[in-house]
C-alpha cells in the first residue's frame, strides 16, 4: 500500500529457507499424482488417501479461520459443510447448474447461515458460541434426516441424495478418475491457506488475534469485536461449504448422517489443535498426521471396529491441549530456523546486524505527535457527569456523583478500595450501565452506547490489571489500537511505531507483550490508549504494583501527555503522584463524591486524611 | 384433548431426567465458567455400569447407584485433577476455552470405547418396573418415568439443602461467584473445583439408574442426551439451577406435544427455534442473571 518510510529490512534468511521448502513441497503435490501412477499403475486408493489429507487440511484451515484465529471453538461446521454439498448438488438434480457455479452459491448460502447463527453468540462468551454451533449442527442433519421433500424439492430425507453419475464431464465437476479430484483438491486447499495467510497479515488478523487474548480490551480500544468476529465466522462458513460440494461430487452421494455427523465437526478441530491452533498451516500438518493414522487403522482392524481412530483422536486432543498447546508448528519453524542457521554457516555470511536499536530512529513530529483531536464541538466542559449512580445487587458501586472536567484538564480520582472508582470509569466507558444519572462528552449525551462505539467517540482508558494482548508483540498490541485509523496495515506500524517510542519503548518493538515488566506493561497500555487517539483519556492506577525505581519514569510521561493538551481523568492511590499531575482531585468514598479541590487543599483535607490513614472507611 | 394431556405428563416425566443432567452440566459451569463436553458421555458410562450390574449381578437398577455415584464420583475427580485443573491455571486469566476441548476429546475417547467393547448394540434392561404404568383420570402414567421425577425432584432439593445450609456448598457457591475472594477467604479453590466436578458426574450415576429400566443403552446416548442438555441450560439460564429443572421441564413437555401433532424427531426443529429464539431475544436465558 504506502510505502514504507525507511528502507525495509533485509529479508531474513529462514524466510527465503521458508519460501523454498514451501515451493518444493508444492512442486511434490502437483507431480505425486504422476509418480504414483508410474511407481503404482493402480494408484486409486493412493490417490484416495491423498485427497482425504488435503481435504480435512482444507476443512480444518477452514474452521481455523474462526476457531482459531479468534479462538470461537465452533463444534458444528459439519453443518455449514453439509448446507455446501446439498446446495450445489440440489442446484446440479433440479436446475442443470454445474456444481462449480452451485458451490459459490452453497457457500453464500453457509456465510449467510453461519452468520445468522454466529452474531448472537458473539455479544456473548465463545462458550455459547460452541453450544449453539453443535445445537445448529445436529438440529440440521436430524431436520434434513426427517425432511423428504422441501416443496417441489426432493431431499430424500435419510437415504440422501445421489448424483447422477455423468461420465467425464469437467464442466459439470465430474470425473472417472481421481486425478482431477486432486487437483481440484489442491487448488482448493491453496485457496484457504492464501486466504489464512492474508488474512494473518491484515488488519482483520490482527484484531482477531487480540480478541483471541481479551475482548474486552479490544473494545476499549473502539473495535467492535463482534462484527469482527462475525467475519471471521462468514469467511470460515463460506469455505466450509466449498468443501462440502467438493466432497458431494468426490463421492456422488450424500446424506445427512454422513456429511453433517458431530464426529466430522469434531474432527476439523482435531486436526487444527495438533497442528498448531491458530497458525496458517497448523491444519495442514494435523491432517498430515492424523488422516494416516486413521488409514492405517481402518487397515489392520477393517470396518469392523470403526471407532478405534476417534480413540486415538481423542487421546491427542487431550494430550496436545495439556501438554502441548502449541501443537507441531512451532517445531516446523524451528526446523525452517535450524536449516537457515545451517546454511548461514555453510555461505559464511555475517550475521545480518539489523537489531531494533540500530534500526534508524523515527523521527517525531515536533508538535501535536498525539494526534490528539482536540477540536470541540461546543463550549463547556468536555465530559459531564451528572447524578451518576449504580449498584450491585444491594451493594453501592457508584451513588450520585457529579463531575465536570474542562477540556485539557486533568483530574485525579482518588479514595479507599470500593470507594467506586473503578465503577466510575466503567460507567464512563460503557462497561457498565448506569441505574441512573446522565453523562454527556463533548456535548453529546451518552446512553447505550458500547465501549467501542465510546471509544471512538474519543474517550480511551487504560486498566487497573494492564491487559496486553500476551499473545502478540509490543508493536503488534499498539498496531490494533492504530489500525481502525490507519490507512494501511504498514501505516499503523509506523504509527504504533511512534506511539511507542512516546513511551519510551522504542527498543521493546519486538518483544512478545507478555514479556514485558510490569512497568513496561502499564507504558504499553498507554501507547495503546493514546493510538486510539482519544481526546479524553482514562487511567486507571498507572503506578499500582511498578517498583519505586520506575515511578518518577511514569509520573514524567503522565504529564508529557498532559503536555499534549489531552484531557486526563486519573484514578491514583499514591497521594504523591497524584499531586503532581492532577489539576483538581475528587475524592470518592463509599460510592459518593465527599471532597473536590485542589489537590494540595484536598490532600490535607481532615476527613481524608482520616479515611486514607484512620482506615475507618473500610468500616461501616 | 386426553391424548393432549397424555403428551403433557409423558413429556413432563422425561423433562424430569432431562433436568437431572442438566443439573449436572450447570454444577460444573456455576463453578468453573466452563462447559463440560464429557457429561453425556460419564451419563451413558454410568448406564453401561447399571446395565453390567444388572446383567451380571443381577442389581436392580435402583440399587445401581450405591456403586455407580462412588465410581462415577471418583472418576469425575481424577478428570478434574488430571485435565481440568491444570487448564484452569494456565487459563486463569481469559475464559478457559481450552477446557471445552479437553472434555470433547474425552468424551470422544469414552464413546468410542464403548462402541469398541460394548458394540453399537441397542441393550435394554427388564425390570419388574419397566413396563409397570397406571392410570390417573384417564392419563396412563409410567412407572420409570415417574421416579425418574421423583429422582430428580430429590436431587433438587437435596442440592438446594446441600448448597445452602452447608460449609462445603456455599464454599462451592462463594467460588462460582468469584474465585479470588473465595481463596482469599481461605477456601482451597483447587479442593472445590474438583469436587464439585466430581459431583457433577456422580449426578449422573443417579440419571443413570433411573432411566436405565426404561432406555435403551448405546455408547451414542449420552451425546443425544448432552445436546437436549445444550438447549436446556441455555433456555434456562447458563449456570442456573432453577433455570436447568425449569428448562428440562419445558423441553420435555415440547417434544411430547410437537411429537403428538407432527413427528416426534421434529420436536428437535422446533426445540432449536426456541434456542435461537431465546439466544437473539434473552441471551441469559429465563432464569439466568446477566454477569457484569
Amino acid at each position: 500500500m504506502t510505502a514504507p518510510a525507511s528502507p525495509p529490512p533485509p529479508r531474513p534468511l529462514a524466510t527465503t529457507v521458508a519460501a523454498a521448502l514451501g515451493a518444493a513441497l508444492l512442486l511434490v503435490a502437483l507431480l505425486l499424482p504422476l509418480a504414483t501412477r508410474a511407481i503404482l499403475g493402480d494408484d486409486t486408493y493412493w490417490l484416495q488417501v491423498l485427497i482425504w489429507v488435503m481435504f480435512f487440511a482444507y476443512l480444518s484451515a477452514a474452521w481455523n479461520l474462526i476457531g482459531g484465529f479468534a479462538g470461537q471453538y465452533s463444534i458444528g461446521h459439519a453443518g455449514l459443510v453439509g448446507i455446501g454439498a446439498y446446495t450445489s448438488s440440489v442446484l446440479a438434480i433440479q436446475a442443470g447448474l454445474t456444481p462449480w457455479l452451485g458451490m459459490l452459491v452453497g457457500g453464500a448460502l453457509a456465510a449467510l447461515v453461519g452468520g445468522v447463527i454466529g452474531y448472537p453468540c458473539f455479544r456473548l462468551r465463545g462458550t455459547f458460541f460452541s453450544l449453539v454451533t453443535i445445537a445448529f449442527a445436529e438440529m440440521l442433519r436430524v431436520g434434513l434426516e426427517l425432511t423428504d421433500r422441501l416443496g417441489p424439492i426432493e431431499i430424500n430425507g435419510v437415504r440422501g441424495l445421489l448424483l447422477p453419475v455423468l461420465g467425464d464431464r469437467p464442466w459439470m465437476f465430474q470425473f472417472t478418475s481421481k486425478r482431477p479430484y486432486y487437483y481440484a483438491m489442491l487448488a482448493l486447499l491453496l485457496a484457504v491457506l492464501a486466504a489464512g495467510w492474508a488474512v494473518k497479515r491484515s488488519r482483520l488478523g490482527y484484531y482477531l488475534a487480540a480478541i483471541r487474548d481479551d475482548e474486552d480490551a479490544v473494545a476499549a480500544l473502539g473495535i467492535n469485536p463482534a462484527r469482527v468476529k462475525l467475519v471471521a465466522m462468514m469467511l470460515s462458513s463460506f469455505f466450509a461449504a466449498l468443501g462440502g460440494t467438493f466432497y458431494a461430487q468426490l463421492v456422488g452421494f450424500i446424506t445427512p448422517t454422513r456429511t453433517m455427523s458431530l464426529d466430522f465437526s469434531v474432527q476439523m478441530v482435531i486436526m487444527a489443535v495438533l497442528g498448531g491452533i491458530g497458525t496458517v498451516l497448523g491444519p495442514l500438518w494435523g491432517a498430515m498426521v492424523l488422516i494416516p493414522i486413521a488409514e492405517l487403522t481402518r487397515a489392520f482392524w477393517g470396518g469392523s471396529l470403526q471407532g478405534v481412530h476417534l480413540i486415538v483422536y481423542g487421546v491427542l486432543l487431550v494430550l496436545v491441549i495439556l501438554y502441548w498447546p502449541q501443537g507441531i508448528d512451532p517445531w516446523v519453524r524451528r526446523g525452517v530456523d535450524a536449516l537457515a542457521r545451517g546454511c548461514e554457516r555453510w555461505r559464511a555470511a555475517p550475521p545480518s546486524a539489523v537489531s531494533v536499536e540500530n534500526a534508524p530512529r523515527i523521527a517525531l513530529p515536533a508538535d501535536g505527535l498525539l494526534g490528539a483531536r482536540l477540536s470541540r464541538n461546543g463550549a463547556g466542559p468536555l465530559l459531564s457527569v451528572r447524578g451518576l449512580s449504580r449498584s450491585f445487587g444491594g451493594a453501592v458501586g457508584v451513588r450520585d456523583v457529579s463531575l465536570d472536567i474542562a477540556p485539557g484538564e486533568v483530574v485525579g480520582i482518588i479514595g479507599a478500595n470500593g470507594a467506586g472508582k473503578t465503577t466510575l470509569f466503567n460507567l464512563i466507558t460503557g462497561a457498565l450501565a448506569p441505574d441512573g444519572g446522565e453523562i454527556q462528552f463533548d456535548g453529546r449525551r451518552l446512553a447505550r452506547e458500547s465501549p467501542d462505539a465510546r471509544n471512538r467517540l474519543g474517550i480511551a482508558r487504560t486498566f487497573q490489571i494492564v491487559r496486553p494482548f500476551v499473545g502478540m508483540t509490543t508493536i503488534e498490541n499498539t498496531m490494533v489500537a492504530a489500525l481502525p485509523r490507519a490507512a494501511s496495515v504498514a501505516e499503523a506500524r509506523r504509527e504504533a511505531a511512534r506511539y511507542l517510542e512516546f513511551v519510551g519503548l522504542a527498543h521493546r518493538l519486538d518483544v512478545p507483550a507478555g514479556g514485558l515488566s510490569t512497568g513496561e506493561r502499564k507504558r504499553l497500555e498507554l501507547a495503546r490508549a493514546l493510538a486510539t487517539r482519544p481526546r479524553l483519556l482514562l487511567l486507571d492506577e498507572v503506578t499500582g504494583g511498578v517498583d519505586q525505581r520506575s515511578l518518577p519514569g511514569l509520573v514524567r510521561l503522565i504529564q508529557k501527555v498532559k503536555g499534549e493538551g489531552l484531557t486526563l481523568l486519573v484514578i491514583e492511590h499514591n497521594l504523591r503522584v497524584i499531586s503532581a499531575v492532577a489539576d483538581r482531585l475528587v475524592m470518592l468514598h463509599l460510592g459518593q463524591k465527599i471532597q473536590e479541590g485542589l489537590p494540595a487543599a484536598v490532600v490535607s483535607d481532615p476527613e481524608v486524611v482520616q479515611i486514607y490513614v484512620g482506615g475507618s472507611g473500610t468500616k461501616r | 384433548m386426553r391424548s393432549f394431556w397424555q403428551a403433557t405428563v409423558s413429556g413432563l416425566l422425561i423433562g424430569g431426567i432431562y433436568a437431572l443432567i442438566a443439573l449436572g452440566l450447570n454444577i460444573v459451569f456455576g463453578t468453573m465458567r466452563v462447559v463440560n463436553f464429557a457429561q453425556g458421555a460419564l451419563l451413558m458410562a454410568g448406564m453401561f455400569m447399571a446395565y453390567w450390574l444388572w446383567e451380571l449381578g443381577g442389581v436392580h437398577p435402583y440399587l445401581s447407584p450405591l456403586v455407580t455415584v462412588p465410581l462415577l464420583f471418583g472418576l469425575g475427580y481424577l478428570i478434574q485433577r488430571a485435565c481440568v485443573s491444570p487448564l484452569l491455571a494456565r487459563e486463569r486469566a481469559r475464559e478457559p476455552m481450552s477446557v471445552l476441548l479437553v472434555t470433547l476429546g474425552l468424551a470422544l475417547v469414552l464413546e468410542n470405547a464403548a462402541l469398541l467393547f460394548f458394540s453399537a448394540d441397542f441393550k435394554t434392561v427388564q425390570t419388574d418396573v419397566s413396563l409397570a404404568t397406571f392410570k390417573v383420570g384417564g392419563i396412563i402414567v409410567s412407572v420409570p418415568r415417574l421416579v425418574g421425577m421423583g429422582a430428580m425432584i430429590a436431587t433438587c432439593l437435596g442440592l438446594y439443602l446441600f448448597f445452602t445450609r452447608t460449609d462445603l456448598g456455599r464454599a462451592v457457591r462463594a467460588t462460582g461467584q468469584d474465585r479470588e475472594v473465595a481463596r482469599l477467604m481461605g477456601i482451597d479453590d483447587a479442593r472445590i473445583y474438583g469436587f464439585a466436578y466430581a459431583l457433577s458426574a456422580a449426578l449422573m450415576g443417579v440419571a443413570a439408574a433411573v432411566l436405565v429400566p426404561f432406555f435403551y443403552v448405546h455408547p451414542a446416548l449420552g451425546t443425544s442426551f448432552l445436546l437436549k442438555v445444550f438447549v436446556i441450560v441455555v433456555l434456562g439460564g447458563i449456570g442456573s439451577m432453577p433455570g436447568a429443572a425449569l428448562g428440562g421441564l419445558i423441553v420435555g413437555v415440547v417434544e411430547g406435544i410437537v411429537g403428538l401433532y407432527i413427528q416426534a424427531s421434529a420436536a428437535q426443529i422446533v426445540l432449536f427455534a426456541v434456542f435461537i429464539g431465546v439466544l437473539f431475544l434473552r441471551p441469559a436465558g429465563l432464569l439466568g442473571v446477566e454477569r457484569q
